[in-house]
Parts: structure tokens; C-alpha cells; sequence
């Protein structure tokens, strides 16, 4: 079964300031009863996400929009099992691939080839099972010779190109991605879209933030437009990105 | 590969949690061997001898140390060399393991805030990566004793619990520095401080037996203990009566404690980096 469910999750981020994470002024502010450097103990949270319901099935494609700072990676992040939830509750049955950053497990020192391993280990999967899929990678990401030489020798769209093909070699059941695809070129990004597309089909389910809506449009059916961590707006892509566009028109406005 | 790798649910208790991500990383071994062998080979990336500069390190150190202070403590050279030799090599390995526990967590910030694998993981690959380098100085430890000819007997044998009982202390002294020090940067400096005056303070190159009456309370110290139940046996002495009683209370208190500060505070890990 492969399913994605938040129930009234929220995610209070802790703002460690600089003075909250010395130890120091935390041994002055416990032996002093609080009083002196009172910033030992002050530690500053930040909604980064509230209130957060969600319920995804099997081939829905989602696609997250809203401004900077929304939440958007945030929520990614959760789905990801990488943030827990403060309060509230996440239900993720699949196996997630998250597509959150392009460096995941990534070392700039060791090649094209000992990076897809590595990023295999990042994903749970043995070096004995992604040895198999080296050559799928790299025939893919049209790398050629260079799977032989070390990362940090790479234009950055070849790095894209090299983490993406490692990360959806095989058939993902839930694929959350932020927006780093568009370091690809169109060429590769018509063909990234293709191979996940296909998964899609094939009953997994994709959970998408962009600032792209064209992007978004073209890839997701059902989309969540968030706004200060809260859902403003959800339904089917079309909908939710009338409401965006309009919103953003009207702050604009209003600005 | 087919199950989630963590589920966050209220009514799962924090304990229950933990519980799953400590299972979760011992049942991997592959992965954080892998982890720890893949840090060993970057670190040492472009160097002909690899992880073996650090075994012909630790030789000249013995060679330099064990001249003079055979002489400066009037032991015979073949009494004192081994001595020295099996105490200064597991010092190096406790060392490592406490300062680059430290750093278990801060290292791997870009992997924690990316990938949702457990979090003891990041543990045992610091505990594997210190004991895999101790290994490669542990060589010197037969060819020693074999060059001074110290008997060895069957009772030596004893140093292989003794091994486990330090390897189940590393771990969770890894854990707890680790979180500690993830959470406050203040952390690895002081440890790498205190760390380079206990090699004085602890009977590594100097015999127990030189403090007299306060012998009784150097061998406290958790760090001669860990030593003392290797070294003893293979020095044919007998280890100090409280030194496996120390070990095996700091494994049992240790790993208790830290279990408990592990599960409060590991999902915070990825908001400390």
C-alpha cells in the first residue's frame, strides 16, 4: 500500500541564536536561576509549518506552490521522515525517494561511480544492489567517460544529471522532489520528466514543489498552495494555482 | 529497502522510537561499514600508505618514548617497551573514539538533513571508522610482544570480551558526545582538551604502581581501566580488581543513560544542524 497522510501536523522550528548554543550561557543561566544571560534558555520557535492535513493515494501528483518561506521545503522534509512532527501525525507507507538537494550523500572527491553508491547508502539500498544500476546511471545521465572521473570535475547540470539518474534507477513509490531539476537542461528535463512520469503511471505518487507553475501544471494533478505554513488553498492544480496567481496579483496590489 | 525508514506517530512513544532507529542501525551493518570504510579511504585519498602512516606514527612514537623512558623510570627495556606499546596503542584508539565521537552528528549534517535514516547510523559509523584504524595499528601489538619476548599465555585470550566490553562503552560514549556536542559547539574543544591532559594523568606510559597509597584512586579512571583489562593479561600481570567491575558498570549505566538522552532529543537532531 502506498499512502502519505498528515493529520494537524505542526512543525515549530527552534531558533538556536548564538547565545543559546553555548554552553556557557546555558551553565550561567541554570546556576543563576535564569536571571543572568537570560538568552540560555530563550530559545525562539518558529511556526514553519501549522495545521497541516493532507491525504494522498495512489497516482496523485501534487504539486506544492506558495512564496519564499512558505513552508514548502519543510513539508517536504516531514513527508521525508526527516523533520519530525512537533504535534500532529504523519503516516507514510512506500518506500520515499526525496529528491530534496542535489549534493544528498554526495562526496566531491570520489567519482561519478563511487557517488552512486554512496547515494545508494543514503537511500538504504546495498552497493551490491546498485552496482547493477551503475550502467543504467550513467547511460541516462550521459555522462560517458566521466562516471570514471572525481564529482568535483563536473558542470553543475551534470551533477544534477548524474543524482537524479541515481535516485530513480528503480521504480520509487513516493517521489518528493523540490525544485533543483531546473539545473537541467530542457533536453534533459523532457527526459527526466518522461522516466518519472512513467513511474507515476505505474502507481507511485509524486509530491512536487516549484516556483514553476508550468512546471507544476504540466506534471501534478492535485496541488496545495501554502502560504506562512498553512494551507491557503487545495484541490486540483488548476484551481489552486488560479487562487496563487490571484493572491499574488492582489499583494501586489495591495504592495 | 521496502519499509519506511521512520514513522513519526503520536502513538508511538518517543522510547518505542528510538528503540526502532537503534534496532535500525544495528541491523545495517552494511551500511555504516560501508559509511566507515568509505571516510577512512577519502581521508587518506592520494596517500601511498593510506591508514598505515598512522601504524608508522604510533612506531616512532614507541621507539622515541620507549628509549628514554625505560631509562628515565630505570625499567628494563623489554619490561617497559610492551608495556608502554599495548597502553599508548589503546589510548589512541580510546582518544580517537571520544573526539571523533564528537563529531558524529555535526559531520554528517548534510546527509541528516537530507536522508531519513536512523540517526545510530551516524553512531556506529564513528565507532566503526576509530576501531577499523585502531585495527591497523593493533598489528604492531604481536610483532611487539614477539620482538621483546613477552610470554603470552592462553589467559590472554581474555582481551577479546575485554575488546567487546570497550566497543559496547564506545558506542554509547560516542552517542552522548555526539548529541552533546551537536547541540552545543562548545562541546568538541573541551573534549579535546581534557582528552590531551588525561594522557598524562592516566597510566599509559607510567605504571600504576609509581603513585603509592593514591594508586586506589587512579584506578578509577575509567580510561586506565578500559586499558588495564587489555594490557594485564598480555603483560602477564593481573588486572586491577576494580577495572572490569568499572567497565562493565559504565557499559550497563552508560548505554541506560544514553539510550534515554538519545530518545528525548533525537528528533531534534536535524533542527541542531
Amino acid at each position: 500500500m502506498v499512502a502519505l497522510i498528515c493529520r494537524d501536523l505542526d512543525v515549530d522550528f527552534p531558533l538556536y541564536r548564538g547565545g543559546s548554543r553555548s554552553l556557557k550561557k546555558f551553565i550561567v543561566s541554570k546556576s543563576t536561576g535564569g536571571r543572568l544571560a537570560r538568552d540560555g534558555a530563550d530559545i525562539l520557535t518558529v511556526k514553519a509549518l501549522s495545521n497541516i492535513n493532507l491525504e494522498l493515494k495512489k497516482g496523485d501528483r501534487l504539486g506544492i506552490v506558495g512564496p519564499n518561506g512558505a513552508g514548502k521545503t519543510t513539508l517536504l522534509k516531514v513527508l521525508a521522515g526527516i523533520y519530525s512532527p512537533s504535534r500532529g501525525e504523519l503516516i507514510s507507507e512506500g518506500r520515499v525517494t526525496a529528491l530534496l538537494t542535489t549534493t544528498m550523500g554526495i562526496n566531491p572527491d570520489a567519482t561519478g561511480r563511487e557517488n552512486i553508491i554512496l547515494r545508494g547508502i543514503f537511500m538504504d539500498v546495498r552497493p551490491n544492489v546498485m552496482e547493477r544500476y551503475i550502467d543504467d546511471v550513467a547511460e541516462f545521465s550521459g555522462l560517458g567517460d566521466f562516471i570514471d572521473l572525481p564529482v568535483k570535475t563536473y558542470s553543475s547540470g551534470m551533477l544534477v544529471r548524474l543524482c537524479l539518474a541515481a535516485s530513480t534507477c528503480f521504480a520509487p513509490e513516493i517521489v518528493l522532489m523540490d525544485e533543483w531539476l531546473s539545473a537541467g537542461d530542457a533536453a534533459f528535463l523532457a527526459k527526466a520528466q518522461k522516466r518519472l512520469s512513467s513511474y507515476v503511471e505505474n502507481s507511485s505518487m509524486l509530491v512536487l514543489a516549484s516556483h514553476s507553475l508550468t512546471l507544476i501544471r504540466e506534471w501534478c494533478n492535485r496541488g496545495i498552495y501554502l502560504k506562512d505554513g498553512r494551507i491557503a488553498a487545495s484541490g486540483s492544480i488548476d484551481e489552486v494555482i488560479d487562487i496563487y496567481e490571484a493572491d499574488f496579483a492582489a499583494s501586489i496590489d495591495a504592495g | 529497502m521496502t519499509k519506511p525508514l521512520k514513522r513519526h506517530s503520536e502513538e508511538n512513544s518517543e522510547y518505542a522510537q528510538a528503540w526502532t532507529d537503534v534496532v535500525g542501525g544495528l541491523t545495517r551493518v552494511w551500511m555504516w561499514r560501508t559509511m566507515a570504510f568509505q571516510d577512512i579511504r577519502l581521508r587518506y585519498r592520494g596517500s601511498m600508505l593510506g591508514p598505515f602512516w598512522f601504524t608508522i606514527s604510533t612506531i616512532i612514537f614507541l621507539l622515541a618514548i620507549g628509549g628514554i623512558y625505560s631509562r628515565l623510570f630505570d625499567t628494563p627495556v623489554n619490561q617497559y617497551v610492551p608495556y608502554l606499546m599495548i597502553g599508548f596503542i589503546l589510548w589512541q584508539y580510546l582518544s580517537m573514539t571520544i573526539v571523533d565521537g564528537c563529531n558524529c552528528f555535526t559531520s554528517a549534517d548534510a546527509a541528516i538533513q537530507e536522508a531519513a535514516l536512523p540517526y545510530s547510523v551516524y553512531i556506529l559509523r564513528a565507532v566503526a571508522r576509530s576501531f577499523i584504524i585502531f585495527l591497523h595499528s593493533v598489528i604492531i601489538i604481536p610483532i611487539g610482544l614477539l620482538i621483546f619476548d613477552v610470554p603470552v599465555s592462553w589467559g590472554a585470550l581474555v582481551v577479546i570480551p575485554a575488546i567487546v566490553l570497550i566497543i559496547i562503552n564506545a558506542i554509547w560514549v560516542t552517542a552522548f558526545f555526539g548529541l552533546m556536542s551537536a547541540r552545543y559547539g562548545d562541546i568538541p574543544p573541551i573534549v579535546a582538551n581534557f582528552v590531551q591532559v588525561l594522557f598524562f594523568v592516566t597510566p599509559v606510559f607510567w605504571h600504576i604502581d609509581f603513585l603509592g597509597k593514591w594508586e586506589r584512586v587512579a584506578a578509577l579512571n575509567p580510561f586506565f581501566a578500559a586499558i588495564d583489562i587489555v594490557r594485564a593479561p598480555l603483560v602477564s600481570e593481573s588486572p586491577n580488581i576494580t577495572s572490569w567491575p568499572i567497565m562493565v558498570g559504565a557499559a550497563i549505566f552508560g548505554c541506560l543513560l544514553t539510550f534515554v538522552i538519545f530518545a528525548r532529543l533525537r528528533t531534534r537532531i536535524p533542527y541542531w544542524m
